[in-house]
């Protein structure tokens, strides 16, 4: 009988149940995703050469765990904000405590599994999509890397059965000693408010400090790049005391000025929506500064990631001025070339003497044309363009020989004037050598060419020297470094936004009879919206400031060691905007659900 | 004069045409004149609760026509019905209904709020109608704070702040003890004396029932019989309720 009457009453909250279940089918989805690539020495080995890597995937996995398990944390109170009254009242008609604690057992173990099992399959299959979305996306080259991965998916499933086998127990134990009555009234019992006025302004003035102690750290890092030792300790530390305190006191004080400025708090649902906030936020200060803290980490983690994809035009940029070399083109190849945009052509003809060892050019081609090199300084680590028409200078003859055949790299070069060059009894051969307007958005002509090049001359395809073979190269390096870091935020940030669609959705429940009162005493359903969505923007929008502060003064730290961690951040950003916004939109949309007709 | 309250034919049928139907008010009549105190009693189940909320906007009837202020609310948009509740009806509920996060003050303000009342002429407002009600000491006191006849009378203070035509309780008196209960029901009866406030309301309670200037009584969602106060004081008013109940019910 009870168990049926439960069953009804999942029914009746059907609406709940999909918002629950969803949300710990993505959990396990995420959780999957990320393992398939952490835990896949393989991939990890062939697509980065750091050792690092590996210990900063490991970091991840136990960051990640720790946001699982908080995650699950809320997702379970969400369950248990939704059934305790329910429950309350089976035991109140003398339903025996020990059958309500089995039945949630039961509730919260066969929930756990249904979704986690659900996920895993959603799970293989996103990361299939998002890998390749990802790989396309950004032209990235990975290797080894499989959507389906056995040793994953076990701890996958070990992990979150373990977690929900404890949120059952813990589920059935809360029941069993909580009294009934509180069970019954629960949701009329707000958390009292403490007015604190003196800690509060001490709390701000703490936080604040300890956050410029900690941005002050980072920045002197990325001037001193052997101080990380102790610097990334002292700032994580007083970035996570900071965040805390600063949350907890100065949003208290922001809305609390606003309360007292009355030409804002006596208009419409100002007030209420104040002071909703302001019973919030004491209890939402642990999630809010974790989120913002996480949010930073992850954002970070792209942000640096995809610096790194930034350098790549840096680096190969560096490697050869021209981007294109063709050996004694043939039709096909010329009118490739005059595709490019930009076609800035070089044209220099040579011979060799019979055995290779000397190559012959024109005198008077590099004084018509002068060649152009990237001179690289080692000390300031930038390649500076130079052009030169003495080709048998060893530092331009060095470059010059980078676009040769594979046989010639080897090869004296000397310059002759036409009427030696004419002399020698060798075959002539011509080089042709292309400078776009941009290497990048010629891309893909200038693949067609290279491989049409190698088609050509077989001995070039191992051999390099072009920029596109550099190109690949450098590209396939980064590549690794980067899809780690865009899955380790994408990850990161589906959790973190979860888990905070969680938290806000349990208070939902104990919102209904508020809006139902304010919908009585004549309040619009489209005031009582723009309340709920003010206050929604608020509890995301707190987190989110705070974790882009906290990366754009962090990546001061990166500033040794990318070239310019600041370029196209926009990127990033926008993705994680867009990604968020996408949670916002979900979280309010499923809050109306629940506390509006 | 213009009645407050007008109520033709009115019929409410819950129930889908495709399912099952129950008729809750069948061919209700009655008037509610400026300024009088009218109670509704009747059996649980008769359909009280759902007159008030028909008579409040919250529900419309199934046939029949309601003028409340000389305005016909059955045809009211949900917006109007929204701003019609906003600006011409206050709310006693029996379980105060007071939103725990806002001070006893701010609950006070907030239907001035809802109007868009600027600020300057809240705080007069609430503080004539607190003084009234002997509000004053517990304004900053939030409802977990306060007893239940404190509460309630906060919540006749929010009902009464923005000068209703119309003040509706859906048992008023019923969460509370006898003492807060005749407090209360002093203070209603106050209200509507010197201020000439219209009051309608629910009770199961003759006591309560006896501070009204007429009674109604509702019969398996009719009107079935009426009751009037005229020149007999509280006591032998009671005493009439009492015998009407006692006939009315069987
Ligand atoms: N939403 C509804 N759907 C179907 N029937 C309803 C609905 N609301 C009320 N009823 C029925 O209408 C009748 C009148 O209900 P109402 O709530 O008006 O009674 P009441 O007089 O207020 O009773 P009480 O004194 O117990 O509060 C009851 O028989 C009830 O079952
Ligand atoms: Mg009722």
């Amino acid at each position: 009988m009870l168990n049926k009457l439960a069953l009804s009453g999942i029914r009746h909250r059907m609406r709940d149940y999909t918002v629950l279940f969803s949300g710990l089918i993505i959990a396990s989805a995420i959780f999957y995703m990320f393992l398939s690539l952490a835990i896949n020495k393989t991939f990890l080995s062939s697509n980065s050469p750091a050792a690092a890597t590996a210990f900063i995937f490991g970091f991840g996995i136990i960051l990640l765990a720790i946001i699982t398990i908080v995650y699950i944390n809320y997702a379970n109170s969400f369950l248990l904000s939704m059934r305790q009254k329910e429950y309350g009242m089976f035991m109140m008609l003398g339903a025996k405590s020990s059958k309500i604690s089995r039945m949630i057992f039961v509730e919260t173990f066969a929930i756990g599994t249904i979704s986690t099992l659900i996920g895993l399959a959603i799970g293989i299959i996103a990361t299939k999509y998002v890998s390749q979305m990802v790989i396309s996306a950004l032209d990235m080259q990975v290797k080894h890397f499989d959507s389906f991965y056995l040793p994953a998916l076990i701890w996958t499933f070990v992990f979150f059965i373990l977690l929900f086998i404890f949120s059952a127990i813990r589920n059935s134990i809360t029941l069993r000693r909580t009294k009934v009555l509180t069970l019954l009234h629960k949701d009329s019992q707000p958390a009292k408010i403490k007015r604190n006025g003196a800690l509060k302004v001490i709390q701000a003035i703490i936080g604040i400090v300890f956050l410029a102690i900690g941005y002050y750290v980072m920045w002197y890092m990325g001037k001193n790049a052997l101080f990380i030792y102790l610097g990334v300790p002292i700032a994580l530390v007083t970035i996570v005391i900071g965040t805390y305190f600063t949350i907890n006191a100065a949003i208290t004080a922001v809305i609390s000025m606003l309360k007292r400025n009355e030409r804002f708090a006596q208009k419409g649902l100002n007030n209420f929506t104040l002071s909703q906030l302001s019973f919030r936020i004491s209890d939402y200060t642990k999630i809010l500064s974790m989120v913002s803290i996480m949010f930073a980490l992850a954002l970070g983690a792209i942000t640096v990631g995809l610096g790194f994809q930034n350098q790549i035009d840096t680096v190969v940029n560096g490697q050869n001025y021209y981007d294109v070399a063709v050996h004694n083109a043939d039709t096909a190849q010329k009118s490739r070339i005059n595709h490019l945009s930009g076609d800035d052509q070089f044209n220099y003809s040579y011979k060799a003497d019979d055995k290779g060892k000397v190559l012959y050019y024109r005198q008077s081609e590099f004084k018509k044309q002068p060649f152009h090199y990237e001179a690289f300084n080692m000390k300031s680590m930038i390649a500076t363009t130079k052009k030169s028409s003495n080709i048998a200078d060893p530092n331009v003859s060095y470059s010059m020989l980078q676009n040769m055949m594979p046989k010639y790299r080897m090869s004296q070069v000397k310059m002759v004037s036409d009427a030696e060059f004419d002399k020698i009894q060798a075959k002539t051969d011509t080089l042709t050598l292309v400078k776009t307007t941009s290497f990048k958005d010629n891309l893909s002509k200038i693949k067609a060419i290279s491989k049409e090049e190698s088609k050509r001359y077989p001995e070039l395809k191992q051999a390099g020297g072009d920029k596109y073979s550099a190109y690949t190269l450098i590209n396939g390096f980064f590549s690794g470094l980067e899809f780690m870091g865009f899955f380790l935020g994408i990850a990161f940030l589906a959790m973190l936004a979860s888990c905070l669609m969680f938290k806000i959705l349990s208070g939902a429940n104990g919102d209904v009879k508020r809006y139902n009162m304010l919908h009585k005493i004549g309040t619009r359903q489209k005031m009582l919206r723009s309340t709920i969505n003010k206050e929604i923007a608020v509890l995301f929008a707190v987190p989110a400031g705070l974790g882009i502060i906290h990366v754009l003064l962090g990546l001061q730290m990166f500033k040794g060691i990318l070239y310019k961690p600041y370029t196209h951040i926009e990127i990033p950003f926008g993705i994680f905007i867009v990604l968020y916004l996408c949670y916002y939109f979900l979280t309010r949309y499923l809050y109306k659900k629940i506390v509006l007709k | 004069m213009q009645k407050i309250v007008e109520v033709k034919n009115v019929e409410k049928i819950y129930g889908k045409a495709d399912e099952k139907q129950f008729k809750a008010l069948s061919d209700v009549n009655f008037e509610v004149q400026p300024g009088e105190f009218v109670g509704i009693m009747g059996a649980s189940g008769s359909g009280k609760t759902t007159l008030l909320n028909i008579l409040s906007t919250l529900d419309t009837p199934t046939s029949g026509s309601v003028k409340i202020a000389g305005q016909d609310i059955t045809k009211l948009k949900t917006n109007e019905m929204a701003d019609f509740r906003a600006n011409k009806i206050g709310f006693i509920f029996q379980d105060f209904n007071l939103l725990e996060n806002l001070t006893a003050y701010e609950n006070i303000a907030l239907p001035l709020a809802l109007q868009n009342v600027s600020p300057k002429k809240i705080k007069p407002a609430v503080t004539a109608i607190t003084e009234k009600l002997g509000l004053t000491e517990i304004l900053n006191h939030y409802p977990t704070e306060l007893s239940g006849g404190q509460k309630q009378r906060v919540a006749a203070a929010r009902a009464l702040v923005h000068e209703p035509s119309i003040v509706f309780g859906d048992e008023p008196t019923g969460a509370l003890d006898s003492k807060s209960a005749r407090a209360l029901m002093d203070t209603m009866t106050k209200i509507n004396q010197e201020d000439n406030v219209s009051i309608l309301l629910v009770t199961h309670d003759p006591f309560s029932a006896s501070y009204c200037d007429r009674i109604l009584f509702i019969k398996d969602g009719e009107i079935g019989q009426e009751l009037k106060k005229e020149d007999s004081s509280r006591g032998e008013f009671y005493q009439e309720i009492l015998d009407s109940l006692g006939t009315f019910v069987e």
